[in-house]
C-alpha cells in the first residue's frame, strides 16, 4: 500500500503542536500530526448533569486520580488515567503531573491568562546573580507575541511597566472599579505595589484552543493529516546520517506497532511527555542536562479578609465586585535586599464568600456565620516563581511501564528555602494591605500545592547557546540532531511568574518559521 | 450465517397463519372484539428512566452498628436541616458515606473507623453511652474541642481525631449538598440553576475495550 511521505512529523496537538502545524502548512509544508488520545465530540461526549446523577455523588471514584487536585467527578474523564499511564515520584516529594491526551491537549482547558515574559525572566541570571540567561530576549520574541495575541484575541490594560510588558491587545477597556477595588488599589499603591488588570485570551466562542484557532486553518490548506490514538514510543534515527527519520508508535486501540517517516521531527507533546520520549529514545542529550531544571510555579498562598461595613450592610449595592492584578514587584532592582530571589504576582478578587473551613463551627452556628460573611470577602492569591535547579529533574524509571509497555517517568522536584521565603513574603504583604484598609483577616496561609499543580511545568530540555549546558538552541532545535525540534514548554530556561502559554505559542511560531526557512534552504537534510 | 438466516426467517413469518392452524374448533359465538393496542412503528430513541435513588435505598454494609450510629449522629448534629434545605440525615448522607468509604483506599477507611471508634470511646467515658445515643449538647461537648479552623483546604490537622472530624464534616456537607434531596429543595425554593452541585459532565471518551 503506498504510504504518503511527509515533510514534518508533529507529535502532539496542543497549543505548541497546533501552532507548528499552522505555520508550516501555511508555508506549503506537508505535516503529519500524531496525537496520543482521541478527539472529543463536544456534543456527544458532554452533558449537563447534577452531582446526584453521578455514581459517586460528585466525589468521584475513590483513588482514581490521586495527583490531579483539579479533578472531580464531572471532569474526571478529561484527564489522563493515572493507572493506564502512571509515573513515579519519591514518597516525600509528591509531584502533580496533570495531563490531557484528547486532541487539542490542555489547550482545551487552560485558564486563558495571557502574559508576556519580560527581560527580568529572559535575562534572570543577570539580575539574580545565579542560573542561566535565555539565549533570547524580549525583543527577539516580541513580534511573535504580537501575532499570537491577535490570534488568541488577548485583552489587557497597557501599563508601560518593564516587568509586565504590554501586548498588542484587541481590547483595553474595562468597567470602572467597584468602591472596594478602588480602596484596595489605594492601599496596595501606598505600599508600592503596581495594580493592574488580568490579561485574558478571549479566543472564539469561549474557547482559545488549538482545536478552534489553529488546527482548522491548517487542515484547510490540505497539507495536514492528523492521526489520533497514536502513542509515540520513540524517535527513530537514520543510522547513516544520524538524523531523525520518523517515530515508532503504538495504535491505542489495536496495539499495533507502527512506524512513520518524515524529514523533520517536531516534538510538541507537552513538556514532560516530550522529554520522556527523548529519554526513552536515548538521543539528543550530549549535554547531560536533559530532564534537569524542571520548574513550575507555586499556587496556594492565600489571604482572605472580610470588609466589616459590607457585613453590617452599611455599603450600597455594587460596593463589592471585580478583580485586580499585581504583577511582580520584588527584586526588580539589583540592590534590593530580600531573603529570596525572583518574585510573584498577586491576584485580588472581591465579593466572595467565606469558606466553611475558616471557622471551627458546625450546624446552625456555622451557617449563621457564613450568612453574615456572605459577599463581604476579598481575597489575594499568588503565582510564585520557583527556582530552576539541576536537582529538580525527571528520569526514566526502568522498573515501571505504562499500559503500552513504555517506561514511565520518575519525577523529583522539591522546594527549597527560596520558595519558602518568597511565599511567606507574599502572605505577609497581602495581609499588610488588608490590615491597612481596616479589613478583618479571616484566613492567612503561606502553604502551596506540590510542584506540578500549576500545570505550568517547563524546562527539562532547556535552550541555550552553549551545547554543553543546553539541549536546544535558541530556535528550539536540538544541538545534536539538526532536524529535531522541541516546541513546547521543555525549552524554557526559567519559569517566570507568568502563565507560560503565550510564550510557548510564540516560541513555537518562531521555531516553525525558522524550520520552514531552513527546509527551504535545504540545511536540515 | 445459516443460523442468522433462520432467525431472520422466524422474525418475518407472520403469526396469524400459525394460530389459524392450531385453532381448528370453530367458536360457538363471536366474542366481543378488543381493539388491538396501537404499536409504535418507530424505535424510541430513549425511554424514560428513574434514578436508582428515587426507587431504592442504599444498603448499609460497611461500618459496624455502633460506628454507623455514630456517623448518623454526626450527620444529625453537624449538618442539620436549615433554611428549608435537607440536613445530612434527610439527604441520606451517612449511608452514602458508608458506601463511599467502603470503596476508598485503606488510609481513608482507617481514618473513619478509628475516628468513629474514638467518638464512641469518648462518649462512653463521659456519658456511659455510645456516641449515637447522645443528645446534641452531649455530642457537642465531645466535638467542639476537636474543631480546628483550616485556612488551607488540604491542610488537615495532625491530630487523628481532629483530622477525622474535619474530614467527616466536609464529607457530610458535600454528600448533603450534592444529594437529590438538596437539588429538589433548591428547585422548589425557586433557585433552580443556583445549585453548585451541577455542571458539565464528560463521558468516557473513546475508551479502550479491555478483555
Amino acid at each position: 500500500m503506498p504510504i504518503k511521505e511527509y515533510d514534518v512529523l508533529i507529535v502532539g496537538s496542543g497549543h505548541s503542536g497546533g501552532m507548528a502545524a499552522n505555520i508550516l502548512t501555511g508555508k506549503g509544508i506537508s505535516c503529519l500530526m500524531l496525537n496520543a488520545g482521541p478527539q472529543a465530540d463536544m456534543v456527544k461526549d458532554r452533558a449537563f448533569k447534577s452531582a446526584h446523577e453521578l455514581p459517586y455523588r460528585g466525589f468521584d471514584k475513590p483513588g482514581r486520580l490521586p495527583h490531579v487536585f483539579q479533578a472531580n467527578e464531572f471532569n474526571a474523564n478529561q484527564w489522563v488515567d493515572e493507572k493506564e499511564f502512571p509515573y513515579t515520584h519519591p514518597s516525600d516529594a509528591v509531584y502533580n503531573w496533570v495531563r490531557v491526551r484528547l486532541l487539542g491537549g490542555r489547550s482545551l482547558f487552560w485558564a486563558r491568562q495571557s502574559f508576556r515574559l519580560s527581560d527580568y525572566e529572559f535575562k534572570a541570571a543577570d539580575i539574580d546573580g545565579t542560573g542561566e540567561n535565555w539565549p533570547i530576549s524580549l525583543a527577539d520574541l516580541a513580534p511573535y507575541y504580537s501575532r499570537v495575541e491577535q490570534i488568541f484575541r488577548v485583552t489587557g490594560r497597557k501599563e508601560g511597566w518593564p516587568q509586565f510588558p504590554d501586548g498588542d491587545f484587541v481590547d483595553s477597556t474595562f468597567e470602572p472599579d467597584s468602591p472596594s477595588l478602588t480602596k484596595l488599589t489605594e492601599y496596595a499603591t501606598k505600599r508600592g505595589l503596581p495594580v493592574s488588570k488580568w490579561r485574558h485570551a478571549q479566543g472564539k466562542d469561549g474557547l482559545a484552543s488549538s482545536m478552534n484557532l489553529l488546527l482548522p486553518d491548517s487542515l484547510e490548506t490540505g497539507k495536514l493529516d492528523i492521526v489520533q490514538n497514536a502513542i509515540v514510543r520513540e524517535v527513530s534515527l537514520d543510522k547513516n546520517t544520524g538524523l531523525a527519520n520518523g517515530v515508532h508508535f503504538i495504535d491505542r486501540h489495536s496495539r499495533r506497532e507502527m512506524h512513520v517517516k518524515a524529514k523533520v521531527v517536531v516534538l510538541a507533546a507537552g513538556t514532560l511527555e516530550s522529554t520522556r520520549l527523548l529519554l526513552n529514545s536515548k538521543l539528543a542529550n550530549s549535554s547531560g542536562v536533559m530532564g534537569h531544571y524542571l520548574v513550575d510555579q507555586m499556587y496556594g498562598v492565600q489571604v482572605v479578609a472580610s470588609i466589616p461595613e459590607v457585613r453590617e450592610k452599611k455599603t450600597p449595592p455594587g460596593y463589592m465586585g471585580g478583580s485586580a492584578f499585581v504583577p511582580r514587584f520584588r527584586n526588580l532592582k539589583k540592590d534590593e535586599k530580600n531573603s529570596f530571589i525572583k518574585g510573584y504576582c498577586i491576584g485580588f478578587s472581591t465579593g466572595g464568600n467565606a469558606s466553611p473551613n475558616y471557622f471551627p463551627l458546625y450546624g446552625e452556628e456555622l451557617q449563621a456565620k457564613l450568612n453574615s460573611y456572605a459577599g463581604s470577602c476579598i481575597s489575594g492569591t499568588i503565582f510564585g516563581e520557583r527556582v530552576a535547579k539541576f536537582e529538580n529533574h525527571v528520569r526514566i524509571n526502568k522498573e515501571v511501564v505504562d499500559d503500552y509497555g513504555i517506561p514511565v517517568l520518575h519525577i523529583e522536584a522539591r522546594d527549597g528555602d527560596n520558595e519558602k521565603h518568597l511565599r511567606k513574603d507574599a502572605a505577609d504583604t497581602i495581609e499588610e494591605i488588608f490590615h491597612d484598609a481596616g479589613w478583618e483577616i479571616i484566613c492567612k496561609t503561606d502553604q502551596v500545592n506540590p510542584p506540578g499543580y500549576s500545570i505550568h511545568e517547563v524546562g527539562t530540555c532547556r535552550m541555550g547557546d552553549d551545547p554543553k549546558k543546553s539541549v536546544l538552541n535558541k530556535w528550539c532545535q536540538s544541538h545534536d540532531i539538526k532536524n529535531l525540534f522541541v516546541v513546547d514548554g521543555a525549552s524554557f530556561v526559567t519559569a517566570g511568574w507568568q502563565n507560560p502559554t503565550m510564550t510557548i505559542l510564540s516560541l513555537s511560531m518562531r521555531a516553525s518559521e525558522y524550520l520552514a526557512d531552513q527546509m527551504k534552504q535545504g540545511t536540515l537534510a | 450465517m445459516k443460523r442468522r438466516g433462520f432467525v431472520k426467517g422466524l422474525l418475518v413469518t407472520p403469526a396469524v397463519p400459525l394460530i389459524a392452524h392450531q385453532n381448528q374448533t370453530p367458536a360457538a359465538a363471536p366474542a366481543p372484539v378488543t381493539p388491538p393496542r396501537p404499536v409504535s412503528q418507530a424505535i424510541p430513541n430513549k425511554l424514560a428512566m428513574v434514578e436508582v435513588d428515587a426507587a431504592a435505598q442504599t444498603t448499609q454494609h460497611y461500618f459496624k452498628p455502633d460506628q454507623f450510629a455514630a456517623l448518623e449522629k454526626l450527620g444529625e448534629v453537624m449538618v442539620p436541616p436549615l433554611d428549608g434545605k435537607p440536613g445530612a440525615t434527610q439527604a441520606g448522607a451517612p449511608v452514602f458515606l458508608d458506601f463511599l468509604i467502603s470503596e476508598s483506599p485503606a488510609n481513608r477507611q482507617k481514618l473513619y473507623t478509628h475516628g468513629l471508634d474514638g467518638l464512641n470511646l469518648a462518649a462512653r467515658k463521659h456519658f456511659s453511652k455510645s456516641f449515637g445515643e447522645l443528645d446534641a449538647a452531649q455530642a457537642g461537648t465531645i466535638l467542639k474541642p476537636l474543631l480546628v479552623a483550616r485556612f488551607w483546604a488540604q491542610d488537615m490537622p495532625e491530630d487523628p481525631m481532629q483530622h477525622f472530624v474535619a474530614q467527616v464534616h466536609e464529607d457530610l456537607q458535600t454528600a448533603t449538598t450534592n444529594s437529590r434531596e438538596w437539588a429538589q429543595a433548591s428547585s422548589s425554593t425557586g433557585r433552580r440553576g443556583f445549585n453548585r452541585a451541577a455542571g458539565l459532565y464528560w463521558n468516557p471518551i473513546d475508551p479502550v475495550v479491555k478483555g
